[in-house]
């Protein structure tokens, strides 16, 4: 056939294509880059007032249609049907319709020029972020024009952290905590060594600090509880679960060198000696080789039936929910916090928690029809009325103020929580409308979190340690280093899980010579450089010497 | 004579109890774990959680599908689903057998060039932002004939059809012709019910991928009135998967769980698929033999 179709046919093809990419490269008028865009004027709406929320002075009559595209599928894209965001709506008399997709939709959004009035997205290392000037409004310009309030919510620090290099900050982060949260100690800890309370019973209690204890209290839980797995962790999957980061946290590894630069922690010579030790609790048969393999809902399953009878725990408030069952069926056998391994060189716990960087970024985009709105959405759901709506609800109605001044549910409130999840999302949504929403607020009542896990808060207190020098500190992504650190990411994840199921010394020692090698041979000293600067300008935007 | 008979015989029966039995086996080996999934798509979180049943679930429970269908526009969903196979099979169907029609006739004009153009359609394509803006500029975003329009042509289907249509007998057309028939009357009359086994194929082939689909949905589509029931399903599942994130005050009463919600969806999607499979086969297997013919 190609042969018939002969030398005419394929000249008139490429010409053909040809015209096509001609023709459709010249195509885009102009890209929406308008940066010079004028902020439009609010004259004749509301004068602007330092000392209150625009919200509450603004009288534009009809309602605003606003369009917010969420970078998660699973967001729930109602608006106005339970009780939060009707109050939301009635407030700001305004009307969000939500769209919702992943990195791709995203792409197609950017790349297709309709882009909607606000934008939130996760990642705040990608280029997405990093290009906000070209996309998206300042805050600072929005505050200033149209809601200066927001100046006296908005969290200071976490502005300096988000500026881009023309000084400006164009996206504001829920989850952000700052060195005064951390400070207030209102912050609970996510990370735990957990233990069942009846196994804890059954083996006397013993401390588990050492290497040597924990081998032999795993030994013990083996011969007294044979049908349990005597040591679990978070799924492995693509990360290291909660044997990397977790557990360097967990024995208090060092952020820095001594000079405040980049320092390897997978290599620091305590934790590899707890990485030995787990290679020898693998030995005894003391880890389930399932562990490795399973996937984050088969743990969860797991952690449901009670499965392990101690685990490292990481991101203890998304498990509250299973340990809760495994709690209301288990009286008495409960998991709870023990101080579990130590460091062998006497170094203090330093766990982490959602550092400044937060979790989700909220933009503002330039082509927002009524961007004095879209400001005050921020200060109303930064501002602590806001705060409390999305948590707790409304006072009186979903809420009530005790004499400790905690906030508690109203008991059919809790009822229907503990009892009816279904409906308690559909009509009230507390808690889950979580854009701006703080860990700060939920110091506010003593319902924030599952009574599974308030043990282990408690036993957390005093533990945590910002790192926020270490936070953002990857090169720039599409550069030779960051795709050098994506490939030693994963060969350190296999190399730790390998390091861990050696089946003898000589294995371990060849495995980790192995990781080194990897390391040199891929750019390691330019990306060791690039973290020290980075995180040398961290210090500087926190003030940090 | 009579002992290479039974000799024949007893041949052939050997054969076919080995292949009876291994057929049993493979049969075995695909049915276990549909019926796994179907019964632990009928147990309760708990149950599941536990595991460990494979025939029989421990405890019986509806709450699966109870949390796929407690979602009251998932009705919406089906009929949206429903709707887009249907328009979008036929319409297939019908403008893929129009443009193999054509391509199959030896005197059209410039043929070679149509089908070369057809080829390199099949090896490289635009890319997922140049198609956006494609449909974007046809004024497709959050419309219905998104599902329909850029679904109507696959030149691999044109081209199973246009072999299939090679075969018919020239004669059959001549003799058609001299009796007065048109064009359109040939094609409708005479090729489409003597092509019905190759149609029936690439019916059933784009009816799977129509059902299936949900890229077209999540790329092009923000209404949630337009949502097919594989989009709403794939959203009951991501939403079942965060509950654990969102609902951070922690409800003890979790009848679902994941997986649970994940094997109702499975049933739930395929059922139809299962349903419609035993009555398109017959046209199938003919289908895929002809359509392999070349000229």
């Amino acid at each position: 056939m190609i042969k018939a179709f002969g030398k005419k046919g394929l000249i008139l093809c490429t010409a053909l294509m040809a015209v096509v990419l001609v023709v459709t490269g010249c195509g885009s008028k102009g890209s929406s880059d308008n940066s010079s865009k004028e902020l439009s004027s609010i004259e004749g709406r509301y004068t602007i007032d330092p000392e209150t929320p625009a919200w509450k002075i603004d009288t534009k009559e009809e309602t605003t249609d606003l369009t917010w595209y969420v970078n998660a599928d699973w967001w729930n894209t109602d608006f106005g049907k339970d009780l939060v965001t009707k109050k939301i709506k009635e407030d700001l008399n305004i009307n969000i319709k939500f769209i919702t997709g992943d990195d791709t939709k995203l792409n197609t959004i950017f790349a297709g020029g309709e882009m909607p009035d606000m934008l939130t997205i996760f990642d705040s290392n990608s280029p997405v972020v990093q290009k906000a000037a070209t996309w998206a409004l300042p805050l600072n310009d929005l505050a200033d024009k149209y809601d200066p309030y927001f100046n006296k919510v908005a969290a200071k620090d976490t502005m300096n952290w988000f500026q881009l290099a023309d000084g400006k900050t164009y996206g504001y982060p829920n989850y952000s905590n700052t060195q005064n949260d951390f400070d207030s100690g209102n912050i609970p800890a996510k990370t735990a060594f957990v233990i069942r309370k009846d196994v804890y019973e059954a083996i006397g209690k013993p401390t588990i600090g050492t290497p040597e204890e924990f081998k032999s209290a795993m030994q013990q839980i083996k011969k007294q509880f044979p049908e349990m797995i005597p040591f679990g962790f978070n799924s492995i999957g693509s990360g290291t679960g909660s044997l990397g980061d977790a557990l360097q946290d967990f024995i208090g590894v060092p952020m820095e060198t001594e000079n405040g630069e980049f320092y390897n922690r997978n290599l620091d010579e305590d934790y590899l000696t707890w990485v030995k030790t787990l290679n020898e609790v693998y030995r005894n048969g003391d880890i389930s080789d399932d562990s490795f393999a399973d996937d984050g809902t088969a743990f969860e399953e797991k952690l449901k039936s009670g499965k392990y009878a101690t685990m490292l725990l990481d991101g203890t408030p998304q498990q509250s929910g299973n340990l809760q069952i495994f709690m209301t069926e288990n009286p008495g056998k409960e998991y709870i916090a023990i101080d579990g391994p130590q460091s062998t060189v006497g170094n203090a716990p330093t766990l982490n928690q959602s550092g400044i960087t937060g979790w989700m970024i909220t933009y503002v985009t330039k082509k927002a029809k009524d961007p004095a709105k879209a400001i005050q959405i921020y200060t109303y759901l930064l501002s602590e009325e806001g705060q409390k709506l999305m948590n707790y609800g409304i006072e009186g109605e979903t809420y009530k103020v005790n004499e400790e001044g905690k906030i508690e549910f109203l008991p059919e409130i809790k009822d229907l929580q503990l009892n009816n999840a279904d409906k308690f999302k559909k009509d009230y949504r507390m808690g889950e409308f979580m854009f701006f929403g703080h860990d700060r607020d939920k110091a506010l009542s003593n319902d924030a979190f599952a009574e599974s896990i308030k043990q282990m808060q408690e036993w957390g207190k005093g533990k945590l340690k910002p790192h926020f020098i270490l936070e953002n500190i990857n090169p720039a992504q599409g550069t030779p280093e960051a795709r050098s650190l994506s490939a030693i990411d994963t060969n350190w994840n296999t190399t730790l899980v390998s390091m861990i199921r050696s089946k003898d010394d000589a294995t371990f020692e060849s495995t980790l010579a192995a990781y080194k090698t990897f390391l040199t041979d891929n750019n390691w000293d330019k990306i060791v450089e690039i973290r020290s600067e980075k995180m040398k300008n961290n210090k500087e935007k926190l003030g940090l010497k | 004579m009579n002992r290479t008979v039974a000799k024949e015989d007893l041949d052939s029966r050997i054969f076919n109890t080995i292949n009876i039995i291994l057929l049993c086996i493979c049969t075995v080996i695909i049915v276990v774990p549909l019926w796994n999934v179907v019964i632990s798509s009928l147990s309760s979180g708990k149950a599941l959680a536990e595991g460990g049943f494979i025939f029989w679930s421990t405890d019986f429970s509806l709450e699966n599908y109870r949390a796929v269908f407690n979602d009251e526009t998932i009705g919406l969903a089906f009929l949206v689903s429903i709707a887009k196979t249907f328009i979008g099979v036929i319409t297939h169907v019908f403008f893929c057998a129009m443009i193999g029609y054509g391509l199959s006739k030896k005197y059209i004009r410039g043929r070679k060039l149509y089908v070369a153009m057809g080829v390199i359609t099949m090896f490289f394509s635009g890319g997922m932002i140049p198609t956006y803006l494609l449909i974007k500029s046809l004024g497709l975003l959050n419309s219905f004939w998104v599902y329909i329009i850029p679904a109507l042509f696959s030149y691999y289907d044109v081209v199973i059809l246009m072999n299939f249509f090679r075969n018919v007998p020239d004669s059959l057309e001549e003799s058609a012709k001299i009796d007065g028939a048109g064009d359109w009357r040939i094609f409708l009359k005479i090729f489409i019910p003597l092509s019905m086994p190759a149609m029936a194929t690439i019916a059933l082939f784009n009816g799977v991928g129509q059902w299936n689909d949900f890229m077209t949905t999540k790329l092009y589509i923000t209404d949630q009135a337009l949502y097919p029931l594989q989009m709403k399903l794939y959203e009951i599942i991501v939403q079942s998967q965060t509950q654990s994130m969102q609902n951070i005050g922690g409800s003890a009463i979790i009848e679902t769980t994941t997986k649970g919600v994940q094997l109702a969806t499975i049933v739930i999607t395929t059922l139809p698929i299962v349903v419609m499979y035993p009555i398109l086969q017959r046209y199938f297997i003919s289908g895929m033999m002809m359509g392999a013919v070349k000229e």
